[in-house]
Formats: C-alpha cells, structure tokens, sequence
C-alpha cells in the first residue's frame, strides 16, 4: 500500500483561464521523502493544498488507502509561511499542542516535549511564537505537525527564509524524524541542492508531473532545461572541493 | 456604591454588567486571535436594522435585532467563502448595509423614537429581570460552548488552514464563533448600546494581550477587565451622576492606557514587525 496515492488530480481556480495543476498522478511508498519541484506558479503548493481538501478539486488523492478527506489526522501540515501577529502571547508549546486540542496530562507533555527535543526547541517553549527566527519558527510548526504523530508529513518549502546553514540543519532533523518515526514525507522545494541530497524521490511538476524519479535520473541539466529554462545549472559538490 | 446597591434596579445592572464582562471579555480573545476587531461594531449596528422593524411593527427590537445578528453570524463565513473577500471587507459591507435599512425603515415611522436611544448608547440601569435572564442564558452558553469546544475554537482562529489540515471542521467552528459573538453583542447592546459595544470586546482582550505571558493567561485576563471596567464604569457612573455604558468603555480605556504604558516600561512590548530576525538558529 502507499503513503500517497494522486490520481489526475486537476485544480482550476474560478476565473482562471487554465487549469492551475492539471491531471497529476504520483504514488509515494511509505518512508519516503519526496520532493516536489517546479517554477514559481508551478502548482507545487496547490498540489499539497489538494491533498489537504483546502482547495476544491478534481481526481482522487488516498492517504494509506483511504480518501484523503477521511485521513486528516494522518497527515501533518507545514505551511510555508503563517500570519502571525508577533504581538500575541501566544508561546511555543501553546502552539505546538494546538493540535491536541486542549488534551491534557502527562502523555500531552511529555508528546510536546519529546518533538520540541527532537527539532532543537526544546529550551524555547515558554517564548513568544512572535520572537522566534525564521528558523526557529519552522521548527515549532514541524513539531506541532509532529504532535498528533501523523504518518504523512506535507512541508510547503520549509527552506523558505532560512539561511543555508538552517536549510541543511532542518532537511537532516526532516531526515531523522522520517527513519525514526516511519514517516513519509512530500515536500515542495526551490533548493536543488538540498533535492539531491535528502530527497529519495522527485516531482517535476509544471502544472502537469513532467518526469519523476530518483535524484540522479531527474535532476539532469536536460531536465531541468525544460522544467525551469536554459538559465538552470546543478553543480554537485565533490568532497574535497571543486564541483 | 454601597448604598446604591440596595436598590434591585442598580443589583440588576451589576450582574448584568458583570456577566456581560465575563462573556465579551472570553470572545473578546477569539476576536483578536482572528483579527476581526470590526465585528462587534459591524454586527451591532447592522442590528439596528432588526431594531427599527421591531420599533415599526410593535415587536420586541431587541429579539428583531438578535435574529439580524444571528443571520448575519451564520452567514459571514458562507459568504467570506463565496465571495473570496476578507472578513474586514464583508463586515465593512454588512455595517452600513444594515444599518441604511434601518434607518430608512425608520425614516417611514412619524415622530421622535425616544427608546432608540437607549438601544444606541445603552441603558443598564434599566435592564429588566427578563433581560437579566436573556444576558444570563447568554452568558452561560458561551462558558459552556467555551469549555467543550475552546481548544477547537481557538485552533480555528488563530490559524484556519491548520485546524483545517488537522481534521478540525473550521467552517462550522468559525460560524459557532461568529453565532456566539453575535449573541453576546446582543446582550451588550442593554448596557453599553450599539455604538459602544464593540468596546466590550476588545479592549478588555486588547489589554490582556499587552500583560499577558501565554494565551491561557490571556483568557483569565481579559474576563477580569471586562468585569472591572463594568465595575469601575458603575461605580463612578454612581458617584459623578454620568451615563453609565460611556463611562464603562472610558474606564476600559483608562486600564488599557495604564496596561500599554505600564508593559512600555517594563519593556515587554514586542519589536516592530521589520526588527524581526530572519534566519536559523
């Protein structure tokens, strides 16, 4: 059975002249990462908000066999960005056992402590959500996704405004949580880079899946000549220097 | 004060006043967690429409004002949805939309309306032990609702598309927020009237938000203000011989004005949005 399955999966939003993503179909395998990529306005992020119902679309998307509608709560959801009024006392683990919904009891905490932990928060949790750094934002949204302990992680461009030495942080702790939690793990990203490293499956998309596969099968300068333009170039990092 | 509370008229106001500054203070939160510190106002003077065809047919105004309100809070987030507009916008429509109507339904009514103005600028004094009870029963939904379904209602607030993905059905839970809110302006109308109600609700939760350190905290807050602004707005409205819902929201102000300068020199206001750090850490 499959963490994720999208079938023809077609999104048109009302005043459109064409389709926003347009008869995609994938499979994941379960303790995976894979990693969607495409342009600005590709339909990465539609994609994720399809599999989320958060917007109306055609096509079937299953999560572990069952319609993703009846599946929520096997899901995790990383947004890219949230709106936050920074003048809200709202703190870190008020935020990350919002899915618990006001649970309470020793398992809650010990459930917001042990993912706070595991993403390097731990130290944070009496803070101001609105204080924290970008990155230290991205990890509390993770562990709240992480706090229901869902088997299906969806990260909307978790690199977004984090500079390059958080980008690799947060895609290793994405790494450990995925082997040891089970995890499987859909990802829209820009960061090439980060894509052939940690990604183990990649999603072409340009409103339409354009190609998938491993890293090295993808990620070739044909490829991504056709997916982004001619500008595009990956240079893979040898160790001891050079590309 | 003391001696003004022998009088069942003044006893009557009190819990009035002090279970209206419990329930506004409560949902005064959600309020700001959803940064939709426009509905009271919005809401309250759309049910002038629902005021004035009670004053024209003979019916009661406020259950005609209650059903307008009602109405719009079941509404507002089918429309937010239909329509795609932000809820600042819709409000920024359904306010002087009712409220025209209501006008003009009372443009077709001869003669001064003297009891209008106890609907716009209130008139606890004069609440009933009927409207006592309706503010009671109000009052009691809300902390019952608030403690079955708090958690849920403050998820949806404060992040939507969150609650959704985390298998939350936000779109009933906003409309049961936008209902409580609406019923809860209702019962404010008797005691600080349409045009100040709206203060009920956020300044007592905006003064909560400058001291508090959590969200939870910020719930105990807010009701305790509301309760005190009612209490101090009483008790000089005793003493000065002024009207008694301005002198509610002026004492509400004056704490938030205290609570602002007092967290300024404490220093615990937060940065201005561009002083915000970016990168990890």
């Amino acid at each position: 059975m499959y963490a994720l399955e999208v079938k023809d999966v077609t999104v048109w939003f009302p005043g459109q002249e064409r389709p926003a993503v347009e008869e995609v179909s994938f499979a994941l395998p379960e303790g995976q990462i894979a990693i969607l990529i495409g342009p600005n306005g590709c339909g990465k992020s539609t994609v994720l908000r399809a599999i989320l119902g958060l917007v109306p679309f055609t096509g079937d998307v299953r999560v572990f066999g069952m319609p993703a509608a009846d599946a929520r709560r096997q899901i995790g959801y990383v947004p890219q960005r949230l709106a936050l009024d920074m003048s809200l006392p709202l703190t870190v683990r008020e935020a990350i056992r919002m899915p618990l919904l006001g649970a309470r009891g020793t398992e809650t905490d010990t459930s917001v402590g042990h993912f706070a932990h595991a993403l390097g928060i731990a130290d944070l949790l009496d803070r101001r959500l609105g204080v924290l750094s970008g990155g230290q934002l991205k990890r509390a949204l993770i562990a709240r996704a992480m706090v229901t302990s869902p088997r299906l992680l969806l990260l909307d461009e978790p690199e977004a405004g984090i500079d390059v030495g958080g980008e690799h942080t947060l895609y290793e702790i994405l790494a450990r949580l995925v082997s040891h939690h089970g995890l499987t793990a859909l990802v829209c990203s820009h960061e090439l880079d980060l894509v052939f490293r940690y990604a183990h499956q990649v999603l072409c998309l340009n409103r339409r899946l354009q190609c998938t596969g491993s890293p090295a099968e993808v990620l070739t300068a044909d490829a991504l000549k056709q997916l982004y333009g001619p500008v595009t170039a990956l240079y893979h990092h040898r160790p001891g220097g050079g590309t | 004060m003391t001696e003004a509370l022998a009088y069942p008229f003044m006893q009557r106001a009190l819990a009035a006043g002090l279970l209206v500054g419990l329930a506004a203070g409560l949902l005064g939160v959600l309020v700001i967690l959803r940064r939709a510190a426009f509905f009271g106002d919005a809401v309250a003077h759309a049910s002038l429409a629902g005021i004035a065809l009670g004053v024209v047919a003979g019916l009661p105004p406020l259950l005609l004002a209650a059903a307008v309100a009602v109405g719009i809070g079941l509404s507002l987030h089918r429309f937010e949805r239909m329509t795609r507009l932000s809820l600042d916008t819709i409000l920024g429509f359904v306010l002087p939309f009712f409220m025209a109507v209501g006008v003009l339904v009372l443009s077709l009514t001869p003669g001064f309306q003297p009891e209008l103005l106890s609907y716009l600028f209130g008139s606890i004094l004069t609440v009933s032990w009927q409207g006592l009870a309706v503010i009671a029963a109000v009052s009691a939904l809300v902390a019952v609702v608030l403690a079955r379904r708090g958690p849920a209602l403050v998820f949806a607030a404060f992040d939507p598309e969150g609650a959704h993905a985390a298998g939350l059905r936000v779109a009933a839970l906003l409309t049961l927020q936008h209902v409580l809110l609406a019923l809860v302006v209702i019962a404010s109308i008797s005691v600080v009237g349409i045009v100040l109600v709206n203060a009920l609700l956020v300044i007592p939760a905006a003064t909560a938000k400058l001291l508090a350190r959590s969200l939870a905290q910020m719930f105990v807050l807010a009701p305790l203000f509301g309760i005190g602004s009612v209490l101090a707005g009483l008790a000089v409205s005793a003493w000065v011989d002024v009207p008694s819902g301005p002198a509610i929201v002026v004492m509400a102000g004056l704490v938030f004005l205290a609570a602002w300068a007092g967290s300024v020199r404490r220093g615990r206001r937060p940065p201005p949005r561009g002083d915000r750090t970016g990168g990890a850490r």
